[in-house]
């Protein structure tokens, strides 16, 4: 195990990832949304619920935590230490973006039919929830080979060799 | 930081190719994506400048498949070199759990080389983490050139700390995959 918390991996645990679709499943009912997205700060999905057509999440976790790291260093110069919340209006569709506890990033998707003020006060309620989850996850500390089994650094090399070749 | 999520049986790394403008980074990204079969990889995505310049990432999801019953992915992403856009690097750079520097073997562009790692290096003590101990490969790219330094003395100004290092050609292929492959395991032994 590498010694520098920051070098290990977050495990998300069973337990915590159904609340954590618990917490998407009623910010979507409660705001009439389309869709809501859970990201780690790197990009990537966590969890996600609403519009089972939508393909493209992979893609939209990364450009949407590239839009917030980008304004995170936008607030910076601005003197501010980052943006909380953004907010991007589309014709059909708009985005609400909130950032949990410095690690995770929460997104709605919603339309015209829902009032912005609404998504702002349930983006709330749910980012403390997901922030008590996101504490807990952090002090769960499992350890990896409990959760991926001893060998398997050896299968995964070998997948990688296999893959990644001319 | 990677992310193992239990339930889904899934795990996500986050690779990040660094180096100074025009060594190469973007063109890893589009031999890996040309060359890896179709079940593995997505859409190869790049935000760039109409001259074909990243302005802010390129993005290359790999899905390695099940291994061990766990769905494992690789985010690869690039960022732009130029030196005006370290704030764009440092957006790019977060929860990044490996790195490829990309050096481009030119003589005219040692400097440029020194300094982007040097960069690197601050980037990655600000995130909190020790530069030396940081999972990272250095390539060293375009060693078709007849103007490519000689490696010794690429490794003297460029690597340290003895990072595994690979001699590459991006434009044609020799070096890229070696290099993912050197990257790749580094990131699987650290989870």
């Amino acid at each position: 195990m590498a010694l520098d918390p920051q070098l290990t991996s977050l495990i998300v645990p069973p337990d915590e990832t159904t609340r954590i679709e618990d917490v998407l499943n009623r910010l979507v009912e409660e705001t009439g949304g389309n869709h809501a997205l859970l990201l780690d700060k790197s990009g990537q999905v966590i969890a996600c619920h609403g519009d089972a057509n939508r393909q493209d999440t992979t893609a939209l976790g990364a450009l949407i935590a590239g839009t917030f790291a980008s304004s995170r260093e936008v607030a910076k110069l601005l003197r501010e230490k980052d943006f909380k919340m953004l907010f991007q209006q589309g014709v059909r569709e708009n985005l609400f973006i909130a950032l949990i506890a410095d690690q995770w990033i929460l997104t709605i998707i919603f339309n015209k039919e829902t009032h912005i003020g609404l998504v702002k006060v349930l983006i709330k309620k749910a980012s403390e929830e997901l922030s008590a989850i996101l504490q807990r996850v952090r002090q769960s500390r499992r350890v990896r080979d409990d959760v991926l089994g001893a060998s398997f650094r050896t299968s995964m090399e070998d997948t990688i060799d296999l893959l990644f070749r001319d | 930081m990677a992310l193992i999520n239990v339930a889904a049986r899934e795990i996500h790394c986050k690779i990040v190719y660094y180096g100074p403008g025009m060594c190469g980074k973007t063109t890893n990204l589009q031999w890996i994506h040309g060359q890896v079969p179709q079940a593995t990889k997505g859409d190869l995505l790049s935000i760039a400048t109409e001259t074909e310049r990243t302005l802010f990432f390129d993005f290359l999801p790999l899905d390695l498949g099940k291994v061990r019953g766990f769905q494992t992915r690789f985010h690869l992403y690039t960022v732009p070199g130029q030196v005006l856009y370290e704030r764009t690097r440092v957006a790019v750079l977060n929860g990044v759990d490996g790195v490829v520097f990309v050096a481009d073997s030119q003589k005219s562009k040692l400097e440029e080389n020194v300094n982007s790692l040097k960069e690197l290096a601050r980037n990655i003590q600000k995130q909190g983490k020790k530069f030396q101990d940081f999972p990272l490969v250095l390539q060293y790219n375009k060693r078709d050139l007849p103007n490519a330094l000689p490696v010794p003395l690429m490794d003297k100004y460029l690597n340290p700390f003895k990072w595994p290092r690979f001699e590459a050609c991006a434009a044609s292929g020799p070096g890229v995959f070696d290099t993912l492959k050197g990257i790749s395991k580094i990131v699987i032994g650290k989870l």
